[in-house]
């Protein structure tokens, strides 16, 4: 469909997609985690019950700051999303390139970040420089590995990346076997997920940055770390498992999401000094070694 | 210092009775009391500080309200054997006043303090006395001495929960006309 | 007790989200604090009710006081309590908030609790076992769904009362000591 109603059904598209499946396979990793600990967990769809629950209750603004922070956050992970392509859903087409989605991450991180340090709490401030540090961790072994895979494919743009996959037979995974492992990791740090969950670290500082939000916030607070689940995991699953058509590509994306909720069950809390150390030293050789086979062609 | 710290007890109770003038029970098998009066009670301290018994496990206070007299204790304790030295002196109540030990050990600063707040005792050179550590905003008796009531402040200050008696329930039970009850009021 | 229930649709349909998801607030004063990790793991899992532990009182719901509460913790749980959003529910634990317990007579724990903040429903018990906690949060939400569990009103409106006991009892209830100053 063409014209600004294909567009804009395309985009509404994507973010309902994207907040429903979101919220619901976020409730199906509370169960996972349940019966890894052989209990029961909260059904399916607490998630929607605890996001709408939140925008009940009469909470407090802390300022102006706290306001467009918040606002900037959810604002420009919406925007981060739109532009990503749900394997075949692609709302704007022939924009999804890499660049462009790593340019918008960083508002709604950077939002997140102004918001949450204009309350003035301190555990919010050290919350804020843990996610921030934490950043630096993991964002560096993930460039180098995409920038192999787009020099490998010579083009920075997403679908073609998939389109790419599924002509030559075998998906990224396959042909990039270090690069996916090194993703992975960085997958893990960038969901914000244990074993790097220092940022938020519930009873350690007190939930680090959301700790002065209060209700519809909070509720904001927790669709914007939906829809950021769901870019990244997507990346993911466009970069190395080859998208696919949408119901395929959810498929993928809980399998993927699972993984990571099971990882993540089973490993305890690094220190951040000690989740950045680890970031600098086997990802990034790991990384590095990728980069030197692309160059010299040597793949799968 | 080596060679002081394992020399057995015994001895080092002979020779702090010969120095100090101190009267010696023994209370259990690895467990002395030692009695000293006020003036030779931190040289006593120190000396078997030096001899091994460096760690003070607490200090507390006893209260003899028929003798008119605090009892402070030591509790000092030697790694090395395990034998437990429990120094006490006696203070006068009407007029509480003692010499502090954190310089020795800096943990008596909160010790000190717990005493204070609770039974009165001055410490001189401890300033931090009178801040409060564990009770807030209180203006009365310190509450472990033994002429303080503690029901009657808790009733005066906490007020508790009024129970109406009802008595035709009870006669219902007593008459054993309810099916559960068993014609007992008390259960 | 047949009381009219004045809550618009909103309100209903809100408590009924409110009585699924109920935050608990990860602070657990006096000895009974020992029964909420049994009625939190694997057992007597809490998490299929909808609850869980949330660290911060901005975002809590729920707030437990097992056991006995001392003048001090007492000036601190009143500052908590007020800094949590509305609606908020409190549960008490144990018979030292009942009537004293086994303290009933001691200088520094208080002997009824809703005389300081409202109280919602209260587990007689010392400790409560699991079984009575999960019951308890059974019997809250259904309150919630009637529209009975209204502590947070109460203490809106009758705010100088509680004011006034407070004060009664701890004689100020800002903190001073070192940690604040």
């Amino acid at each position: 469909m063409a014209g600004i109603a294909g567009t804009v059904t395309r985009v509404a598209g994507v973010l309902l997609t994207a907040f429903f499946f979101g919220l619901t396979f976020e409730g199906f990793g509370r169960k996972i985690a349940a019966r890894i600990q052989k209990r029961y967990g909260p059904p399916w769809y607490q998630n929607f019950i605890d996001v709408f629950k939140t925008l009940t209750k009469h909470g407090w603004t802390h300022g102006w700051i706290f306001d467009f922070g918040v606002l900037m956050a959810l604002g420009g992970v919406i925007a981060t999303l739109s532009f990503v392509p749900l394997g075949n859903l692609v709302a704007f087409p022939g924009l999804d390139n890499f660049f462009v989605i790593a340019y918008l991450f960083t508002v709604g991180a950077l939002g997140m970040a102004m918001g949450m340090v204009g309350t003035g709490n301190p555990w919010a401030s050290i919350g804020v420089a843990r996610a921030l540090t934490l950043m630096l961790g993991y964002e560096v072994p993930y460039l180098i590995v995409i920038t192999a895979l787009m020099f490998y494919y010579k083009t920075g743009n997403i679908s073609d990346i998939i389109v790419a996959q599924a002509q030559s037979g075998g998906w990224n995974i396959v042909k990039f076997p270090i690069g996916a492992l090194v993703a992975l990791i960085s997958l893990q740090g960038m969901l914000g997920k244990e074993p790097f969950e220092a940022p938020i670290a519930p009873a350690e500082i007190a939930s680090g940055p959301m700790v002065e939000l209060s209700a519809k916030y909070m509720g904001l607070l927790m669709l914007m770390n939906t829809f950021m689940e769901f870019v990244e995991i997507s990346l993911f699953v466009d970069f190395f498992l080859g998208g696919g058509t949408y119901f395929v590509f959810l498929l993928k994306y809980f399998i993927v999401w699972t993984f990571a909720v099971m990882v993540s069950t089973v490993l305890p809390r690094f220190r951040i000094e000690q989740a950045v150390s680890f970031y600098w030293t086997v990802p990034i050789l790991l990384a590095f070694l990728q980069a030197f086979f692309v160059v010299n062609g040597w793949v799968f | 210092m080596t060679n002081s710290m394992n020399k057995p007890p015994v001895e080092i109770l002979e020779k702090a009775k010969e120095l100090f003038n101190i009267k010696i029970e023994s209370v259990a098998d690895k467990q002395y009391r030692l009695i000293s009066e006020n003036d030779k009670a931190i040289p006593l301290l120190s000396f078997l500080k030096e001899s091994g018994y460096s760690h003070l496990s607490i200090l507390t206070c006893v209260d003899w309200i028929e003798e008119k007299k605090f009892e402070l204790v030591y509790i000092l304790f030697n790694w090395s054997n395990g034998v437990t030295f429990l120094v006490s002196t006696f203070v006068d109540r009407e007029k509480p006043i003692f010499y502090t030990v954190k310089d020795m050990w800096p943990t008596a600063e909160y010790y000190e303090r717990d005493v204070h707040e609770f039974f009165g005792v001055e410490f001189e050179g401890n300033e931090r006395c009178r801040l409060p550590m564990i009770l807030e905003a209180w203006d009365d008796l310190p509450p472990l001495r033994k002429d303080f009531d503690p029901l009657k402040f808790s009733k005066e200050h906490f007020p508790d929960r009024e129970y109406e008696k009802d008595v035709i329930h009870e006669a219902k039970i007593i008459r054993a006309d309810l099916e559960d009850a068993r014609g007992d009021i008390n259960g | 007790m047949a009381q009219i229930d004045e809550r618009s649709v909103w309100e209903k349909i809100a408590d009924q989200l409110r009585s699924r998801s109920m935050w608990m607030l990860h602070y657990c004063t006096g000895c009974g604090a020992v029964e909420l990790p049994p009625s939190m793991t694997s057992r007597f899992d809490m998490e299929r009710l909808g609850m869980g532990p949330m660290a911060t009182p901005r975002q809590a719901d729920i707030f437990l006081i097992t056991g006995y509460l001392s003048a001090k913790t007492l000036r601190r749980v009143i500052y908590t309590y007020e800094k949590m959003a509305d609606p908020k529910y409190v549960i008490g634990f144990g018979s030292c908030t009942i009537n004293g317990g086994i303290y009933y007579d001691s200088y520094s724990t208080i002997n009824r609790l809703d005389y300081y903040i409202p109280v919602d429903l209260y587990i007689a018990g010392c400790m409560p076992r699991p079984e009575a906690i999960l019951n308890a949060f059974n019997t809250l939400m259904k309150m919630i769904r009637k529209g009975e569990a209204n502590g947070w009103k109460r203490y809106k409106e009758n705010y100088e009362w509680y004011k006034q006991n407070q004060l009664r009892s701890l004689k100020e209830v800002i903190i001073h000591d070192e940690f604040h100053e």
